[in-house]
């Protein structure tokens, strides 16, 4: 059984008299360690895979199992717990808190969860030891991306998920955004998920996931994830 | 505008309903409450101004010491302005029922002050009466039902003793408001328990006493144009008041002279009688003294003629007597003369009869031969008879027979003549018998005639003195009942004597009281003489000055809420806004779309709040004052100057938000606009620099504390919100608290006696220790002292009040019925010689301190005096001082005309007993008991009630406005953070204390500001609502902090309540889909 599993997941939105099925039943399934790149058009249902995935939104039907956790069972309250201990969100416009600084936004993070890791650790890794104390504000872009990121996996998460995280970055920014969630993946063996609709950086995943019409049309594997580095587009 | 951006207005207000509702709601609440709380006032005049124009309630009233007249009535008609001027009679009387005595005001049905018929009809008959509801209620009687009204007489001009009344048996037909007595207090009175519980009101046909008028009321022409208690109006009263003040003083003279005129004829007419009674009376003793003096003549002249019979009778009866002596001696004479005369005829008489006896002797021998002869002739006559007989023997015997008869008659001849002797000698013996019986008879009769005449005298004699006994005895009669007379007349000229000089004296003191006519005083009152007027208008005058306020405090709040949704709706649309201008839209047209959006939201609140504001405002502030006031039914009107003032007000806040909120946005470029608005920049707050403080924070804290700071609208907002939430219902309870310890503060703390006993005037002092000691003997007195009141009119430069005077006799009995409490220092004050205590509400509104010198005024009276201390009191004005201060500053002996007791506890029938009890001792005028005073305020008090229940709903509503705003901006405009935040898997709870701990933080600090703004505004609120007979104390119970407290929390938490649901609705995905 895989690290995490999709099975037959289905989700519809009732929009007044319109029911769309944003996905119709989805399957595929990631193994620990991994970093998958899902990639497809706007309105694929990539972001509401993720959404399910990471206990923000409920299916409709099927089956999620993260680490042999059935997802889709959890009540509201576990799945706020699911939300704070096992996974950690970055999104495109980094959604800090203006209001705190970098350091604070993490610890936001790192205060509710048992297994944290150090803050200040954390921001090193991310390179931000000297902005510690700036407000977002203060910070560029790329850098209130690492501060997200720093958010996300100060909280010692299972999962790592990332909605178009360079979305909002320029090329080379968003680069150095990449490389910090594939070594995190790599250093500390996290399961790193990212939606793109650049299908350019799938080289660097172990596994590529194609989203079309709110299903999985296939399933990439790469034996040998290229380095960020080494991909240009 | 275009059709466009209209469409799209609407549209915008569908789909931002909440929004939009609540600046409606701001603009209703706003509107509602400025345009309500400011109509009540002008309402209030209103309802009393119809009703009064309604019952013609009079302008102007005059009253007179001494009584009104018809003239009196036509002086005032001649003033310019007057209209209808009516003389009436009102008087007090009582009513009783099975247990009690009931004292009521009588008034007479009139063309003023008409009463308001609730049920039944008017009184149309002398033996009608109407009553009011509270009358039949409170003892039980109905329509129909007849009661017994009694009324001391009263006297006319003459001083003759009058009934007031035809009818004392009334039967009830009705029952009635008066425009007289709008509030519960109907005044005092000289009877019963001197407190007057109800008026009646009868026909005018059932007063007899109609010589004067008690009072002229006098409407005017102008005032009818005028609202009562408008200065117009007043204006028009004082003009007319100072016309009639102007024939005050000639009607009072009129009066005096009416009255002294009165009195003199009568004085005149009883002096007449008096000269003539007395004249008649010297007259009747003069003929009674005549009387006895010819009495006394009489007496002397009858004594005399006595006297003089005496005499006569005397020589009278000597002679007489002389006169018998001298018969008696002839008498005896005779007598001897007759003796000897009798002998010598017996002795002729014995010689008579011896012859006679001889010549008897012969003739008896005679006769007896004529017996024979005779019988010899009766035999031969008897044979002659017989026929038979022969002649010649006839013959013989015929001779015989001659011869016998010769012989016969022979005889008889000389029988004859011997008889004729024998008649000669008898007659001759008869003769010297006669002879003798007649000398005897002679003597006999000459005797009887001599003792007869002399028993005669005798008879005379005894009856002449008896009679002379007689007329001395009454001489001496008449003189003992000449002396009784004299004596009687003594007596009677005495008396008479003495009722002339009582009638004198009378006469004399009637001239004395003539002189002694007071001049009368007129008093000259406009309807603020009126208690009921003068507290409702009082109370126009409070509601008007909190309308003043009160509509501040929503207004503060609709600014800055409207301020903070607009501004939120602009931020929110700044991509639009871009278009627009990107479309090439003026700002105007832009800027027209939130003003419409906002307009609307006025105008229809506004309609709203005043169609709502305009009723149901005015009605439940009057709900609070309906309790204590008897007017038929409260007018509430539509008064668009109000609601007009209110709408443009609130539009300019609401709409002036709007426009401040678009121009920051206008200005900018189209661009900037279209790009998403870069949050708000976060920054350290000056706490951070403390640096061991910040330390010291949690995480949480810290967060806090920096939220706070960078939302500094909705910092304002909250805090005034809560603050304007606790201070209203701070001022509330405190208002309960200020006025609920009045009462027991004056009567309980400084006033510690029941009753004050007033006495009535020209007691002497044993009157007065009588009454004490008896006072003093009842069981339900503890304790009595004497004092004197007075009442002055205490000035100090440009102001001036009335204050009682309280002098106790003996000053350190003071405070066992009244603590002196010294208002600086807290500690009992002692009189000082020559100086006065005065309280401390006197001494502000005089503006007078400790050591000034004030002026005592009364009438022309003015007298200066030191300021020793100044005393809490609560209730009135009074001033203290010595009794020994008064001798000095008067100049006249101290005089108790007061007295004070304290009583043991009793229940309130107990006490009316035992005020009624006192009240029939004569020398008590009448009675205060300050329970009476402490009840009627306490049902004032109760009405408090509902002023702190409106502050708390208001306050509420207050409240709910602000936090349900605040929480629905706060909401909103960090969506995205609180949807991170739930993304991070922050819990319900801890997403709402992310949130709430700054408003609970603000709504901490508001709290604080509130208890001290409440502790103003209470002291505001009671500033205006001060009576200035009452001090009121700003005092707020520590209760009414945490009441103030708890009940804000209550609120904060019920917003808190639907905060918490809000955010649990938060929907992640959609917050933080995309940037807006």
């Amino acid at each position: 059984m895989s690290y995490i599993e999709f099975k037959n997941v289905c989700k519809q939105y009732t929009m007044g008299e319109i029911t769309i099925n944003a996905l119709n039943n989805t399957n595929f399934e990631i193994e620990k360690g991994e970093l998958v790149v899902i990639v497809g058009p706007s309105g694929a249902g990539k972001t509401t895979a993720l959404n399910i995935l990471g206990g923000m939104d409920s299916a409709t039907s099927g089956k999620v199992i993260v680490d042999g956790k059935d997802v889709t069972r959890l009540k509201n309250k576990q799945l706020i717990q699911y939300r704070r201990e096992d996974i950690g969100f970055v999104f495109q416009f980094y959604n800090l808190v203006q209001n705190l600084t970098a350091k604070e936004n993490v610890e936001l993070a790192t205060q509710i969860c048992k297994d944290s890791l150090d803050v200040e650790e954390v921001l090193e890794k991310v390179g931000l030891k000297d902005r510690m104390k700036n407000f977002p504000s203060q910070l560029s872009g790329g850098e209130q991306q690492r501060v997200a990121i720093a958010r996300a996996i100060a909280k010692n998460p299972k999962l790592l998920l990332c909605d178009e995280p360079t979305g909002a970055l320029d090329y080379k920014t968003g680069k150095q955004i990449l490389k910090l969630l594939q070594d995190t993946s790599r250093k500390e063996n996290m399961t790193v998920i990212i939606i793109t609709h650049n299908s350019a950086i799938a080289p660097m995943a172990h596994k590529v996931i194609h989203f079309k019409n709110g299903t999985v049309q296939k399933v990439e594997y790469n034996e040998k994830p290229l380095p960020i580095e080494e991909i240009e587009w | 505008m275009k059709k466009a951006l209209i469409k799209d207005s609407i549209k915008e207000i569908k789909n931002t309903y909440k929004r939009f509702l609540s600046l409606l709601l701001m603009a209703f609440l706003g509107v509602g409450f400025f345009a309500g709380i400011r109509a009540t006032s002008p309402d209030m005049v209103n309802t009393i101004d119809t009703y009064y124009k309604q019952q013609k309630m009079y302008d102007i009233q005059v009253l007179s010491t001494l009584g009104l007249t018809e003239d009196d009535i036509n002086s005032i008609k001649q003033i310019d302005g007057v209209d209808i001027v009516e003389g009436t009679y009102e008087t007090d009387g009582i009513v009783e029922l099975e247990n009690k005595e009931i004292i009521t005001k009588v008034l007479c049905v009139d063309e003023l002050n008409q009463p308001l018929l609730v049920e039944g009809e008017l009184p149309q008959n002398s033996n009608e009466c109407v009553v009011e509801e509270n009358f039949l209620t409170q003892n039980n009687k109905a329509i129909g039902d007849t009661i017994t009204v009694e009324i001391e007489n009263t006297q006319n001009d003459e001083g003759e003793a009058i009934e007031y009344l035809y009818n004392k048996e009334l039967k009830i037909v009705g029952n009635v408001k008066s425009p007289l007595y709008i509030s519960n207090e109907r005044g005092s009175s000289s009877l019963g328990d001197g407190k007057i519980d109800y008026f009646i009101y009868i026909s005018k046909d059932n007063i007899q006493a109609k010589d004067t008028y008690t009072n002229i009321y006098v409407t005017l022409k102008n005032a009818e144009k005028y609202e009562t208690a408008s200065s117009k109006y007043e204006d028009c009263v004082e003009e007319v008041k100072n016309k009639i003040e102007d024939i005050k003083e000639e009607r009072e003279t009129a009066r005096h002279d009416e009255l002294v005129q009165k009195a003199t004829d009568k004085l005149n007419d009883a002096e007449a009688e008096f000269n003539e009674k007395k004249q008649e009376a010297d007259e009747q003793i003069a003929e009674a003294q005549k009387k006895i003096d010819d009495g006394k003549a009489e007496i002397e002249s009858s004594e005399a003629e006595i006297k003089e019979n005496e005499e006569k009778a005397d020589s009278e009866f000597a002679n007489a007597e002389k006169q018998i002596a001298s018969a008696k001696q002839e008498i005896q004479a005779n007598e001897k003369t007759l003796q000897t005369k009798e002998q010598e005829a017996n002795s002729k008489i014995s010689e008579l009869e011896t012859q006679k006896q001889s010549l008897a002797g012969q003739r008896d021998s005679l006769n007896s031969q004529l017996t024979t002869l005779q019988n010899t002739y009766n035999s031969i006559v008897s044979r002659l008879q017989n026929e038979e007989l022969d002649d010649q023997t006839r013959k013989e015997l015929e001779q015989q027979k001659q011869q016998l008869e010769s012989q016969i008659q022979t005889l008889n001849t000389t029988i004859a003549s011997l008889t004729s002797g024998i008649t000669q000698i008898e007659q001759g013996i008869n003769q010297a018998n006669t002879e003798i019986a007649q000398a005897k008879n002679q003597l006999q009769t000459a005797k009887n005639q001599l003792s007869s005449q002399e028993r005669k005298l005798n008879q005379q004699k005894s009856s002449t003195y008896a009679q002379l006994e007689d007329a001395k005895e009454q001489v001496e009669q008449a003189k003992v009942e000449l002396q009784q007379g004299e004596q009687e007349l003594e007596t009677q000229k005495q008396d008479v004597e003495q009722q002339l000089q009582d009638a004198e004296k009378e006469l004399i003191d009637a001239r004395q009281e003539i002189s002694e006519i007071e001049n009368p005083e007129w008093y000259i009152l406009d309807r603020y003489a009126n208690s009921g007027y003068a507290s409702f208008t009082q109370d126009k005058e409070s509601v008007y000055n909190i309308g003043q306020v009160f509509p501040i405090v929503f207004f503060l709040v609709a600014v800055l809420i409207s301020l903070t949704s607009m501004t939120r709706m602009v931020e929110e649309q700044r991509t639009q806004i871009g278009t627009l201008k990107a479309l090439g839209y003026n700002k105007i047209q832009i800027a027209g779309k939130y003003m419409l959006y906002s307009s609307l939201a006025c105008i229809i609140g506004g309609l709203l709040g005043m169609a709502v504001g305009f009723i149901l405002i005015p009605s439940l502030i009057w709900h609070m004052y309906e309790v204590m006031y008897q007017v038929p039914e409260f007018i509430v009107s539509f008064n668009w100057e109000y609601g007009g003032a209110g709408l443009i007000l609130i539009s300019v806040c609401i709409i002036g938000a709007t426009v401040y909120s678009c121009i920051k946005e206008l200005r900018q470029q189209p661009a900037t606009l279209m790009r998403p608005k870069a949050p708000k920049i976060g920054k350290r707050v000056l706490l951070e620099r403390v640096n061991f403080i910040w330390k010291r924070l949690s995480f949480s804290q810290k967060v806090t504390i920096r939220n706070i700071f960078r939302y500094k609208k909705r910092f304002m907002m909250t805090i005034i919100g809560i603050f304007g939430c606790t201070s209203l219902i701070l001022a509330g309870f405190g208002l309960k608290d200020s006025i609920g310890v009045l009462m027991p503060n004056q009567y309980e703390k400084i006033f510690k006696y029941d009753m004050q006993i007033n006495l009535k005037e020209g007691l002497n002092e044993t009157q007065k220790n009588e009454l004490i000691n008896e006072l003093n003997q009842k069981d339900e007195i503890e304790e009595t002292i004497e004092t004197t009141m007075l009442t002055r009119t205490a000035i100090n430069g440009e102001n001036e009040e009335d204050v009682q005077i309280i002098v106790p006799k003996d000053q350190n009995e003071l405070e066992k019925m009244i603590s002196l409490i010294d208002i600086n220092t807290e500690e009992k004050i002692e009189l000082q010689k020559g100086q006065i205590v005065i309280t401390d509400k006197l001494a502000e509104l005089i503006g007078a301190k400790q050591g000034d010198t004030i002026t005592l005024k009364n009438g022309e009276d003015e007298k200066q005096i030191v300021i020793s201390n100044i005393t809490e009191n609560y209730v009135y004005h009074y001033a203290y001082m010595t009794s020994e201060t008064y001798e000095e500053l008067y100049g006249k002996p101290y005089e108790t005309n007061a007295i004070l007791t304290r009583n043991v506890d009793m229940d309130e029938e107990q006490e009316e007993n035992l005020a009624t009890e006192i009240m029939n001792q004569n020398e008590v005028s009448s009675i205060t008991r300050n329970s009476d005073v402490e009840e009627v305020m306490n049902t004032t008090m109760e009405s408090l009630n509902y002023v702190v229940v409106v502050l708390i709903v208001s306050a509420g509503l207050l409240a709910f406005a602000v936090l349900y705003n605040l929480s629905n901006v706060n909401i909103s405009e960090r969506i995205r953070e609180l949807a991170t935040i739930k993304v991070l898997g922050f819990y319900d709870k801890e997403v709402y204390t992310y949130v709430t701990r700054e408003t609970i933080l603000l709504t901490l600090i508001g709290i604080a500001l509130g208890l001290v703004g409440g502790y103003f505004l209470n002291y505001f609120i009671i500033g205006t609502c001060e009576i200035e007979m009452l001090r009121f104390s700003k005092i707020i119970h520590p209760m009414s902090y945490l009441y103030a407290i708890l009940i804000t929390v209550v609120f904060t938490v019920i917003v808190n309540i639907f905060t918490y649901f809000a955010l649990k609705k938060i929907d992640m995905i959609e917050s933080l889909k995309s940037v807006e």
